[in-house]
């Protein structure tokens, strides 16, 4: 239950609106946070904390990209396939993906490490192709880099290939 | 309402002139000029969308075209709605909508009145620019009675929006977005609703269709009749479709009768009842010990004899008739002349004697009126709102649908003394929308009401002028309420005297207020001075007897109020008028030509003492079933058997049809014309839509048709002929219009109860005692209060032959509070033993948040079993039986 392991987040959350219900999406931020996805009892009771029904609150789940109504894997790989990035080949690269992980987009690899989806612009069009994964960009791939990044987080959890969410103005270090 | 003056603006629409009030939206000026302005997603009942994009119009001045649906009228606004730049649009529209509606109108049960069809017949050239294929939707069960095809969905989102602005139950989903939005329940859990079919009626095309008549007819081969529902007492405008003598569905159409084209499951799934199977279809005799089939002339003639021969050898006070509240003012109007005439005694009454007669007699007392002062429409234009004792959802849907919108449209303030608790559910509550909510015990309302009215006095709220016009009166009430302790009061309800106070002024300083009252005051132990004591609180407040202020009890059965008015209770003659009051009497003697009997009529609990005692010969029971209704502490079936003679006219062989000699087969509603008499005093128009099942006839038939035989005939062409006595009798039932006049209070009746009148009781209502506020633990000692209270989806035994309801809820299940369960150890859907003194009963139980803690809820239609463990206590003064409420414990199995 999320009200007993975050009372006072979800305390927080809900002193910054003064309509209750506007602290939806935050919650099912939360929410998502606990399990990788938004579950159906993590839906019966935000909707039972902001006094919602349950459709209400699955209506807004379905409307945002952003939540996954299903389990992901420990890694979320969202790779960017908008115009500016699909110019410069995100393309093969989604297919470079899928070989390697041998799943199809919106799928979780065998042993829960990977889900792989297709998303739209993540505002990142000077450095694409790129790709986010879980909260971290990924820019200017190669087969190559994908192919460290991805055994990086399989040893190591995490990969120093990173940028991070903050592109701008562009780090100095990096070349 | 009509408020002040009303700013107006004037335009032009397709070259009409016309002035609408300021606010108007151009679509409903157009449609005012006789212009239609083609649309899906605009509903009048709904807060403009505009997200369908139909009803784009031309304005001069503006730069681009406006959708009629969401732009208010403006002084000198010019609006073409058929210039070729408009039509272009609407043909766009249609195209992209047509680019997934699939074409399967041929097996669509909207086929024929789909708003899509007849624009498409309108606009569209046969070509469509889209080559896509169309979008596909994995078909998923919905739900038992709502069938969804979202491939013909035009996401209007008029269902989802009706469910949430009108039904306030938010039952419907829109998941995903864009041409892929789905109207879905939640995940893939089927629908769990009130089942109202709004989302069946507002789809304007064949996306949302009620499961009931699926692929049963084309809608142009349907016989409509325009006729009123049954199953409570908001008296509903229905339309009845049928086919080949079948009844095929129910619909309302919108703006129709007083429920505006809205209805509860009851009126919209609840119409199979009258060509269930179990309908008699002959007349029965008992020969034997057994009842077999006869012939009317038979079965006549047998029940005249018997009935002449029992009145030589016992005299007339020998007989007793009981009526269901369920029949037409016709039946109503002649049964009781049959009995007072034909028979000649007073001892008839009707299920108006379970609850309707404590607030007509309470209404009579105080302020001479038999009818509420105020309408459905008062309710919505409403300041303030009470409501005591009332789960307003469940046994009065569609008034509870005046006060939502009263609520959520008109920002009235909602005040609620009820015994549940605010809580979301699948099936809304009007507690949530309360701003001002006690939520106390059933048996404990009276405190509550107390509670406000002492702060009414004490902080100033009496009306000033009072003092001079009733000192006596003010008084007594001022100085009985002011010994009324405030934590006495707080013990008994849990509210705090702030909160009194607090609802107290807000009620009091608003200029229109209601009390509607529910069957937890007019079916529970003291209902009658509780009645008696809301509208004290109203003449304190000096809102008593000001337009659009007033108590408005709830009928439970459609024509609950019509039994009264027709005399067809033991009190009362035809007006109604007092049995007792001598101008009342001369008046329908003079036009029955007859002397009335004399002997004041027995009610309906002394009536089976008196047939238990022999004293009784003979019954005359109408679509009533005392057996059923009432505890088996009651002894009916003791008290019918030891009658000589008993003769019952039903639809099915209920319980106590089953112990009569003569079985009759009576029409139901949707066999036969007449009128009903709604809650809110508004007589409506019956009319059959189908033919009488098997030689069933309508009960009023059958009184004229003993009548002869017994040598008093009371011969009648039709029913409109006897209408036309009810109406020489009663001038309100000159009018079957489309809006009642409220009465008005008579001035020289609360003159009278303010002077001497209130003072017979006051000290009993003014009292804590015997309101069950002593100490008593609940919960505590495991005793547990059960509550025999009724479910939306049912109304009385009648909707439980229903096979559409049966579906939604087909056995009681007594639901608790999930505190309650933990501490039983119980879970949903456990079996459990219901035990008191009198008996036990075993069931299932499930968990309800707004069930409060000490409280259980059994649904009365499935009481076979619950009906052992109560008790009866009846009214000293309206000789109402009670017996909603006992101490049980529970026990899992």
């Amino acid at each position: 239950m999320l009200k007993e392991k975050y009372k006072a987040e979800i305390d927080e959350i809900l002193s910054r609106y003064p309509v209750r219900r506007s602290a939806l999406l935050p919650l099912l931020y939360l929410a998502q946070q606990e399990e990788g996805y938004v579950s159906e009892p993590a839906m019966k009771e935000i909707a039972s904390i902001l006094r919602l029904t349950p459709p209400q609150v699955y209506e807004t789940v379905t409307f945002y990209t952003m939540f996954n109504l299903k389990p992901i894997g420990r890694f979320h790989i969202q790779v960017c396939k908008s115009l500016m990035c699909a110019l410069v080949g995100s393309d093969p690269l989604i297919g470079w993906l899928e070989a390697k992980l041998d799943v199809k987009p919106g799928d979780t690899t065998k042993d829960g490490l990977f889900t792989l989806s297709k998303v739209e612009c993540l505002g990142a069009c000077g450095t694409g192709p790129m790709m986010q994964i879980n909260s971290d960009y990924y820019e200017r791939l190669t087969e190559e880099k994908v192919d460290r990044i991805l055994a990086d987080l399989k040893r190591d959890g995490t990969s120093t290939l990173k940028s991070g969410p903050f592109m701008w103005p562009e780090p100095a270090q990096r070349a | 309402m009509p408020h002040a003056a009303v700013d107006t603006v004037t335009l032009t629409i397709d070259g009409h002139h016309l002035t609408v009030p300021k606010g108007t939206l151009v679509i409903e000026a157009a449609r005012q000029a006789g212009v239609m302005v083609p649309h899906f997603c605009y509903h009048p009942k709904l807060k403009p969308d505009a997200n369908c994009r139909m009803c784009l119009v031309e304005v001069e001045k503006m730069p681009k075209l406006q959708t009629a649906c969401s732009t208010p009228v403006a002084e000198g606004m010019v609006v073409r709605t058929a210039t070729t730049v408009v039509n272009e649009a609407h043909k766009s529209v249609l195209e992209f909508i047509l680019a997934n509606h699939p074409l399967d109108c041929p097996v669509c049960d909207q086929g024929g009145r789909c708003d899509l069809q007849d624009f498409s017949h309108q606009y569209t050239p046969t070509t469509s620019r889209f080559i896509e294929v169309k979008r596909v939707f994995p078909k998923e069960y919905f739900s038992p009675l709502i069938e969804t095809q979202m491939n013909r969905c035009v996401q209007c989102l008029r269902c989802v929006r009706y469910c949430d602005e009108v039904m306030d139950v938010k039952a419907l989903a829109p998941s995903g977005r864009g041409t892929m939005t789905e109207i879905k329940s939640f995940l893939h859990h089927e629908l769990d609703c009130e089942f109202c079919g709004g989302c069946v009626q507002i789809c304007p095309v064949g996306a949302i269709t009620s499961r009931l008549s699926m692929y049963e007819y084309r809608p142009w081969m349907l016989k409509r009749a325009d006729t009123v529902c049954t199953y409570c007492g908001d008296g509903c405008q229905i339309t009845i479709q049928t086919k080949d003598n079948q009844l095929v569905e129910v619909m309302s159409a919108q703006g129709a009768g007083r429920n505006n084209g809205d209805l509860c499951a009851r009126g919209f799934f609840g119409y199979h009842v009258s060509t269930h199977p179990d309908r008699l279809r002959h007349p029965l005799i008992r020969r034997d010990g057994v009842l077999v089939q006869a012939t009317w002339e038979e079965a006549l003639e047998l029940v005249a004899e018997t009935a002449v021969r029992l009145k030589l050898a016992h005299g007339p006070n020998a007989f007793a008739g009981l009526i269901a509240a369920r029949c037409t003012n016709e039946d109503l109007y002649l049964f009781q002349k049959f009995m007072r005439l034909a028979i000649g005694t007073n001892h008839l009454d009707s299920s108006a004697r379970y609850g309707q007669i404590n607030g007509v007699r309470a209404l009579r007392r105080v302020q001479g009126t038999h009818r509420w002062t105020v309408t459905f429409e008062d309710i919505v234009s409403a300041d303030a709102l009470l409501l005591v004792g009332t789960n307003i959802t469940e046994t009065n849907p569609i008034t509870g649908l005046k006060v939502k919108e009263a609520v959520k449209k008109r920002q009235a303030t909602l005040l609620t003394i009820d015994s549940l608790e605010p809580a979301v559910g699948a099936i809304s509550n009007i507690a949530n929308l309360s701003s001002h909510h006690f939520s106390v015990h059933p048996d404990r309302f009276k405190p509550a009401v107390l509670g406000l009215i002492k702060a009414v006095v004490e902080d100033g709220h009496v009306d000033p002028t009072l003092a001079q016009r009733a000192p006596a009166y003010l008084q007594t009430i001022s100085d009985s309420v002011q010994d009324l302790s405030w934590p006495a009061i707080e013990a008994a309800t849990g509210g705090t005297p702030e909160s009194f106070r607090e609802a107290a002024r807000t009620f009091a300083r608003s200029a229109r207020a209601v009390i509607l009252i529910g069957q937890g005051v007019l079916r529970t132990a003291d209902g009658y001075g509780l009645a008696t004591t809301l509208l004290d609180l109203l003449l304190l407040t000096g809102q008593h007897g000001r337009p659009g202020c007033g108590l408005a009890p709830l009928a439970e059965e459609n024509n609950d109020q019509g039994a009264v008015e027709m005399g067809a209770v033991a009190e009362y003659l035809p007006g109604p008028g007092d049995l007792s009051d001598p101008a009342a009497r001369s008046r329908v003697a003079q036009l029955w030509k007859e002397d009335l009997p004399q002997e004041p009529g027995l009610t309906l609990m002394p009536m089976l003492e008196r047939a238990r005692a022999g004293a009784l010969k003979a019954m005359f029971i109408v679509g009533e079933n005392p057996v059923g209704s009432l505890p088996l502490s009651a002894k009916a079936k003791e008290a019918l058997q030891s009658l000589e003679f008993l003769a019952c006219q039903e639809l099915f062989l209920t319980e106590t049809a089953q112990l009569a000699h003569v079985v009759l087969p009576a029409c139901s509603y949707a066999e036969k014309d007449g009128t009903f008499t709604n809650t809110e005093g508004h007589v409506q128009a019956v009319r059959h839509a189908i033919d009488p099942i098997g030689e069933s006839r309508p009960d009023w038939e059958i009184f004229s048709a003993l009548s002869v035989l017994m040598g008093y005939p009371l011969e009648y062409g039709d029913a409109k002929e006897i209408l036309k006595e009810i109406r020489s009798l009663i001038p309100d039932y000159g009018r079957l219009g489309p809006a009642p006049t409220p009465m008005r209070p008579a001035t020289e009746a609360v003159d009278g109860y303010l002077h001497t009148g209130y003072a017979t009781d006051a000290a009993d209502r003014y009292a804590l005692s015997g309101t069950g506020h002593e100490a008593r633990g609940a919960g505590n000692d495991g005793h547990l209060t059960l509550l025999i209270a009724q479910s939306l989806f049912h109304s009385g035994k009648l909707s439980t032959r229903s096979k559409g309801l049966l579906q939604v809820q087909a056995e009681g299940s007594l639901t608790l509070n999930p505190a309650d369960a933990a501490r039983l150890g119980l879970a949903d859907r456990d079996q459990v033993r219901v035990t008191n003194n009198l008996g036990a009963m075993t069931t299932t139980v499930m968990l309800a948040e707004r069930v409060p803690k000490g409280l259980v809820l059994f649904p009365e239609h499935f009481d076979q079993e619950a009906r052992r463990l109560l008790t009866v206590s009846t009214d000293p003064v309206t000789q109402v039986p009670y017996y909603k409420l006992t101490q049980v414990t529970i026990e899992r199995l």
